[in-house]
């Protein structure tokens, strides 16, 4: 769907994207990770054609990034405003209508997400009279009432207490299933980890990993595995031998065992069913993956110890 | 709709949609109507009337002024010394406003002292030392000749200097003219002034509530802003319709009704209406208003493309009102510069200064107006409507300088 080729931008001699590369796959939600300051925020207007990179391109479905495309886009910031003297209908027309709609389209699309969220009744309202939460509802129907094939969200969860964001987290699930190609800038990797398929990682304008999430998760994983078995525990340590160690142990039942194991050397999986097999019997066996959270930090650790 | 109509209608409405537009519309002409009743009543009979008393001991003046005292200032003599604090405290006094004491011998030491009660104006003291200093030149005058006062006063008269220009000889463009006209610029150059304003309030708040990065993803910089210029000139002009409108049933009212002596030809007298009341007369009779309000919008709109696109990149610079108001100073001395050229090209209107001021950008609207009302000369007409062209293409060369300098700014926090 997106396609950055070699992008490089840089302000008053300040290089703030290093020759990025990157590919946002169709009908997918893509994870924009990275610190404040690594140039996310600068790809994506980009994105938006509110820049111009100094080098590189990027293509919209094959095509080379135009302005006609903008219509195809849709774009929440992060930091996002709205004309407090507006009322919210009109407000939502007027943005619908500078993405192109026709204003019968316009106002059917603004008539439908207002009765989707259930918020018909603040139509007539002034956005200056919205609480935040309210007006940050407004905000997203603006970023999507005009159907675009490509949804770009930063921090779209900031300001929205936690039953909204659960709102917001199904909606951006069920555009996903429509077929809308979404890009997820944020710093909540627990959403990265629940919704994202992709993702990819900036730091200080350059990108360190890009790549499915779970693909991520795995290339990080720390060799943790977790263990359910029925048996002795003194049997099971004995098992372990001195290729695995163990990280924790609880007694879920009586005589049913919950551990963390850690990896040693070359061991697998397998070596340990192997080793298990005979003295415990394994009810449940699962490589731990890291969380998003985990591999964030990881790779941005990994980078500064390389620098320094 | 495109999308510049349609930013463009927003700024419309949302102006529109604010109380003090329509305060300003109905109460900014009827204040403007009510200072020029003030004023034209003023001149009519806003002279102050004064009792003045004479303190004359030694009978100088023989209880006689002028052969035409002024109607508004009333002499009255006694033949006494009379003490300062006296004249201010006793009750036989208390009816005079000034108290002007003649020693024996003023005519040799020529001074005399005048005391008053109320500051007097600019214009009475004038009349009261002329009219003294007249009678004390017939006093000197038969003191040391034989000339009677009246053959005096035959040799007094002054001589009239009347000043033509060889290329207006019948004088038909006048001083009081040229301050109408730059009273038209002055007034093209507050509006853009006061909606340039705007133009930049709105940016700064556009850019401060960051809605603005919502519609860039829409729209172009450019775009953006020259809608707001389009659209908050398009409600200055409405706003200076309406002026022009209210303004002109209200000069057809006083017309009808308080200055109806103005146009009843049996007032005139030989020299015609100016003779009644110059300033209403100006304004009523020798102003040709619709061709100067016609040129009046043509002006407006092209300064308002200049100096707006200059406070829409101001505005797009500063990150919070208080921020943008060091920026603005540079840009209201522009303005200021305009009105100072105005005055200084009615005092000099032929200096190359005043030439070159004519094509300069910031004072093209002064000093158009200023020639129009004069009645311009078909040279004069023709270098006002180049004036008018350079404005113009002033204006669009910084429109399109802006736009850039819009784009690098706009997106700065």
């Amino acid at each position: 769907m997106i396609k950055v080729a070699q992008i490089s931008k840089s302000y008053q001699r300040k290089l703030v994207l290093d020759n990025i590369s990157l590919e946002v796959p169709r009908g997918q939600i893509f994870g924009l990770l990275g610190p404040n300051g690594a140039g996310k925020t600068t790809l994506i207007r980009m994105l938006n054609q509110m820049l111009s990179p100094d080098a590189g391109s990027i293509y919209f479905d094959g095509q080379l990034l135009q302005a006609s495309h903008l219509q195809q886009i849709g774009y929440l910031p992060e930091e996002r405003g709205l004309y407090k003297s507006m009322g919210v209908r009109a407000h939502l027309l007027f943005l619908a209508q500078l993405r192109g709609l026709t204003k019968q389209d316009a106002a059917h699309h603004v008539d439908h997400w207002l009765a989707h969220f259930e918020i018909q009744d603040w139509q007539n309202k002034r956005i200056a009279t919205l609480s935040k939460g309210m007006a940050q509802k407004v905000q997203f129907i603006a970023a999507l009432v005009h159907q675009p094939q490509l949804l770009i969200l930063d921090e779209p969860l900031s300001g929205f207490d936690p039953l909204n964001v659960e709102l917001i987290m199904n909606e951006i699930k069920a555009l996903k299933e429509k077929g809308t190609t979404i890009i997820l800038s944020t710093h909540n990797m627990k959403s990265v980890d629940e919704i994202c398929d992709h993702a990819a990682l900036l730091h200080q304008g350059k990108l360190l990993a890009q790549d499915a999430v779970l693909q991520l998760r795995q290339a990080y994983a720390k060799g943790r595995i977790f263990v359910r078995f029925k048996g002795n525990m003194l049997s099971f340590a004995n098992a372990l031998w001195t290729d695995f160690t163990l990280l924790e142990q609880k007694e879920r039942s009586e005589g049913v065992f919950e551990c963390t194991l850690q990896i040693r050397g070359a061991s697998t999986m397998n070596d340990l069913m192997r080793s298990l097999q005979a003295h415990v019997e394994v009810e449940h066996l699962e490589l731990l993956l890291p969380s998003m959270q985990e591999v964030f930090v990881d790779l941005i650790t990994q980078k500064e110890t390389q620098d320094v | 709709m495109s999308k510049f109509l349609l930013l463009t209608k927003r700024e419309i409405q949302e102006r529109l949609g604010q109380k003090g537009f329509w305060y300003m519309l109905v109460l900014g002409p009827l204040v403007l109507l009510l200072l020029l009743v003030a004023i034209l009543k003023a001149a009519d009979e806003g002279k102050q009337e004064l009792k003045v008393l004479i303190a004359d001991p030694g009978q100088i003046m023989a209880h006689r002024l002028m052969a035409q005292e002024e109607k508004n200032i009333h002499y009255y003599f006694i033949d006494d010394y009379l003490e300062m604090q006296e004249f201010d405290k006793a009750k036989a006094y208390q009816e005079f406003d000034v108290l002007l004491e003649l020693n024996e011998k003023v005519l040799n030491n020529k001074k005399c002292f005048v005391f008053y009660r109320d500051q007097l104006g600019l214009d009475a003291r004038m009349q009261l030392k002329f009219q003294v200093e007249k009678r004390m030149e017939e006093l000197i005058a038969s003191q040391h000749s034989t000339l009677t006062e009246e053959a005096f006063r035959q040799i007094k008269q002054g001589f009239v200097f009347d000043f033509r220009d060889l290329k207006d000889p019948k004088n038909e463009s006048k001083e009081a003219n040229a301050w109408a006209g730059f009273i038209f610029g002055a007034f093209i150059l507050f509006f853009v002034g006061l909606y340039g304003m705007t133009i930049f309030r709105a940016t700064v708040r556009e850019k401060s509530n960051r809605i603005v990065e919502v519609l860039l993803a829409s729209v172009r910089p450019e775009q953006l802003m020259l809608s707001k210029i389009t659209g908050i000139g398009l409600v200055a002009l409405l706003q200076l319709l309406g002026w022009a409108v209210v303004l002109s049933l209200g000069l057809l009212f006083l017309q009808q009704t308080v200055f109806l002596d103005v146009f009843d030809p049996s007032n005139w007298g030989e020299a015609g209406p100016q003779r009644l009341n110059p300033l209403s007369s100006l304004v009523f009779e020798q102003l040709n208003l619709p061709f100067l309000l016609l040129h009046f919008f043509l002006f407006f709109a092209a300064s308002f493309l200049f100096y707006g696109s200059l406070f829409a990149v101001l505005g797009a610079r500063s990150s919070a009102d208080a921020d943008g108001q060091q920026f603005l100073l540079p840009l209201i001395f522009m303005v200021a510069f305009g009105i100072f050229a105005g005055i200084y090209a009615i005092y000099y209107p032929n200096t190359t200064l005043t030439e070159v001021l004519t094509y300069l950008p910031f004072s093209a609207p002064v000093i158009a107006f200023i020639t129009l009302a004069k009645g311009a000369t078909v040279v004069g007409y023709t270098t006002t409507m180049l004036s008018l062209l350079i404005l113009l293409a002033a204006a669009l060369l910084l429109l399109k300088l802006a736009g850039r300098w819009y784009k690098q700014y706009i997106l700065k926090f």
